[in-house]
């Protein structure tokens, strides 16, 4: 048998973490994921770490965190695709035990963006699309996504108040998860006042950055039938690539990474878009998630405001997204999101959420996107 | 030289480099494929489709429909002191898309999606150092 | 050469006499059509543009005090639309009031500033918008040594004839990329009608100065000023040219 399985989790604070070095984040997040698999350090043959590396002085941040974790000297390498280098980390460890080459690989999603001051991050946010043709006009992270938000809402009359629905499920779930940056629920009023960041965008919109790790452990299925542990089977995984710039893409209302990628995981893992029960999804703007309920098949084309807007997207809806918190509450450190997802999908099906809870959870969803859409992972899991 | 090119440029080398001047010169430059004829703006010097690495460079009139815009008020370093301005990718006439900054000669409320506008080849005039760029203009 | 001034129109303050009539006359036998601003439009005034139009070039001549700056905008645009064009600007209206600073007035001080500074401000601002827009066009600001040096009994005229040449070089980083020259002429003393009433030590000392023995010309003035607004020098931007004699090195 060739399944690769989840043995351990591990996840830290997400927010402003000015107490901690990027290597001590991924230490909390590493040894947590090693308890919970009841495993010893000597027995990871390799690691594989998603983050950004234009964000940390630390420059080559892989060997670093190694070394810090105590792995030297295991084999590691640096997985980067933008938000979804976490996904990409993933999918690499995945590439590895499958290929028979590693039988167990921790991988790991640490990012500290908070070093840099918001110009310089705001900067950097600037160059997601086209360096050559675009940049130099002035556009950054949410302008773009602003600009998927105003065509989707001119071609299917998408609203303001079903984009703020996700802010405010999203906000609502976080205030339940002790790891997310943000704790508190949030107000339609609250969010409608709130200051214009790039039209139609106020920042309830936008997710924040932030600082933090997660961690997970792969196991190959002989490893895993091995330990005493329940697993989360990684069944199914999807990654497709779409143009960088927007100038190319033929359509600015979907992510067309995402449909194929999706296409893909469900193919490999035999399940249908209406089989998902839970899922994590890229919201790092409110119009991101209602495209994701569109490109993952989870409604039709056009309808994912008011799909959002009739609660389906909540525990007991059609499907239950980002019952975390998302990347609007938890924030967003950009290579941990992806390994963030996976915990969380990990957690509603081991049964262990809580009371964020899906009941009976037994597949999954994690769909993670890389800036403006060029990248999209999308990782199917199932219990069984 | 094309560092010229953009409000503020980041991308100072490219084999398409001679598209600053003719916008300095006042001309929107598509590239052709000198071996398909496949027609792209922005201009590349390398075409996908055939694998080409020759091209001329062929004027465009800059016709254009507006496909979708935001108004940027949270402006990325080196623009802070430019916001809030509108920004805008539109359809050209001859095929292709450009991202551009909306000119004077539009109000903000007077933008929709669908209208038709002319890219306007532009050159900042109160700096020292040469920026040349387009702006979206209300046809004329 | 062939200047390539052919069809070109031009403006020359100060075009009534001396030095600004001779730089209108060998403008127009490089081809140019020019238009004369001076405070006073005469007989003087109507002959050089009889003269200039039996060359079979277009002439006019356009009173205006030059320290009027709204009175400059509105005579660009009169040439514009008379001639259909403006290609050249000549600032060349200029006086002096001199005398030892413990004794010049408020008034001698104010008039030459405003004549010789102000008036090439305003010209240079109404010729700048123009030339920007059209993406061509040449700025020539006649200046003189007495700008770049310090002379007796001149606080007043030097303070402007040194402000002249400082404005042409910011002037000509401007208007640079818009494809615009803007340059000095400093000529030292020039035999002309202002030179003939000054004493005759002035110019026995102006001649000694000079490494070439002896006083410039209206027409060697001209000849640099009609090269300098040529094709020619069209590499040729934010320069000082002393037409002197080597009167001041």
């Amino acid at each position: 048998m060739h399944r690769v399985g989840i043995i351990g989790i591990g996840h830290g604070v997400f927010g402003h973490r000015s107490d901690c070095s990027v290597q001590e984040l991924a230490f909390e997040a590493f040894r947590a994921a090693l308890e919970d698999a009841g495993i010893e350090r000597q027995e990871v043959d390799a690691s594989v770490i998603g983050a950004v590396p234009e964000y940390h002085k630390q420059r080559s941040l892989a060997g670093v965190v190694q070394e810090y974790l105590g792995l030297l000297p295991k084999p590691t390498w640096l997985t980067e695709v933008a938000c979804a280098s976490g996904s990409a980390a993933v999918r690499s460890a995945w590439m590895a035990i499958r290929a028979g080459v590693h039988d167990v690989v921790a991988v790991i999603g640490c990012q500290k963006m908070t070093e840099l001051t918001t110009a310089e991050i705001l900067a950097l946010m600037g160059r997601v699309g086209e360096v050559q043709w675009e940049s130099g006009f002035g556009t950054t992270f949410p302008a773009y996504y602003a600009m998927f938000a105003r065509r989707h809402m001119h071609e299917y009359g998408t609203t303001r108040e079903q984009l703020l629905e996700v802010a405010i499920k999203n906000h609502h779930y976080g205030a339940l998860n002790p790891y997310a940056m943000f704790r508190k629920e949030i107000t339609r009023e609250k969010a409608l006042a709130s200051d214009e960041v790039a039209s139609p965008f106020h920042v309830y919109d936008c997710c924040a950055n932030a600082d933090g790790a997660a961690c997970v452990i792969l196991a190959s299925e002989e490893r895993v039938r091995a330990l005493p542990v329940q697993p989360v089977w990684l069944s199914g995984l999807g990654c497709a690539t779409a143009s960088m710039s927007v100038l190319h893409r033929p359509s600015l209302t979907g992510l067309p990474s995402a449909e194929r990628a999706a296409a893909e995981a469900y193919g490999m893992a035999g399940v249908g878009s209406d089989e998902i029960e839970v899922a994590e999804v890229h919201d790092c703007f409110t119009i991101a998630e209602i495209m994701a309920y569109e490109d993952l098949g989870f409604c039709k084309k056009g309808e994912g405001g008011p799909f959002v807007e009739d609660g389906q997207a909540r525990i007991g809806g059609r499907v239950a997204v980002n019952v975390d918190g998302g990347l609007k509450a938890k924030g967003h450190p950009i290579g941990a999101t992806g390994v963030s997802m996976i915990y969380e999908i990990c957690k509603q099906l081991r049964g262990e959420a809580g009371d964020r809870q899906v009941p009976d959870a037994s597949v999954g969803l994690t769909h993670n996107v890389g800036g403006i859409g060029q990248y999209c992972f999308v990782h199917v899991l199932t219990r069984d | 030289m094309f560092k010229w090119f953009g409000l503020v440029n980041y991308s100072p080398y490219t084999k398409v480099a001679a598209f600053a001047q003719h916008l300095r010169d006042g001309r929107l430059m598509a590239s052709r494929c000198l071996r398909c004829g496949r027609t792209v703006f922005p201009p590349k010097a390398d075409c996908v489709e055939c694998m080409g690495e020759e091209f001329e460079f062929v004027e465009i009139s800059g016709r254009s429909t507006l496909h979708t815009f935001t108004k940027v008020v949270t402006a990325p370093t080196g623009f802070e002191h430019q916001a809030p301005y509108v920004v805008g990718v539109v359809d050209l006439d001859e095929g292709g898309r450009a991202l551009a900054r909306f000119g004077d000669t539009l109000d903000e409320d007077e933008i929709e999606i669908g209208m038709e506008l002319q890219v306007v080849p532009r050159m900042l005039e109160e700096t020292e150092e040469i920026h040349v760029y387009y702006s979206l203009e209300a046809p004329q | 050469m062939d200047l390539g001034l052919e069809g070109q129109s031009a403006i020359v303050t100060g075009g009534r006499s001396g030095i600004g009539a001779t730089i209108a006359r060998s403008l127009a036998r490089e081809g140019c059509d020019v238009a004369i601003v001076d405070r006073v439009v005469d007989e003087e005034a109507l002959r050089l543009v009889a003269e200039i139009e039996a060359m079979g070039r277009g002439a006019m001549a356009i009173e205006a005090d030059v320290r009027g700056h709204e009175e400059a905008r509105r005579v660009v645009d009169a040439v514009l639309s008379e001639v259909g064009r403006l290609d050249i600007l000549v600032c060349n209206a200029g006086i002096n009031r001199d005398g030892v600073i413990w004794k010049m007035s408020e008034e001698q001080w104010d008039t030459v500033i405003d004549v010789n500074l102000k008036g090439y401000f305003n010209y240079n601002k109404a010729a700048a918008s123009v030339f920007k827009d059209q993406r061509s066009g040449k700025i020539v600001n006649i200046a003189s040594i007495n700008g770049l040096r310090g002379k007796f009994g001149q606080a007043n005229y030097a303070a402007s004839k040194a402000g002249e040449i400082a404005m042409s070089k910011a002037l000509a980083r401007e208007l640079g990329k818009f494809n615009v020259n803007v340059n000095v002429v400093a000529p030292g003393m020039v035999a002309t009608e202002m030179v003939r009433q000054l004493p005759a030590g002035f110019i026995e000392q102006a001649i000694d100065e000079s490494a070439l023995g002896r006083l410039g010309s209206p027409e060697d003035c001209a000849d640099a000023v009609v090269f300098l607004c040529s094709e020619r020098a069209r590499h040729i931007t934010g320069e000082v040219v002393k037409v002197d004699g080597g009167q001041y090195m």
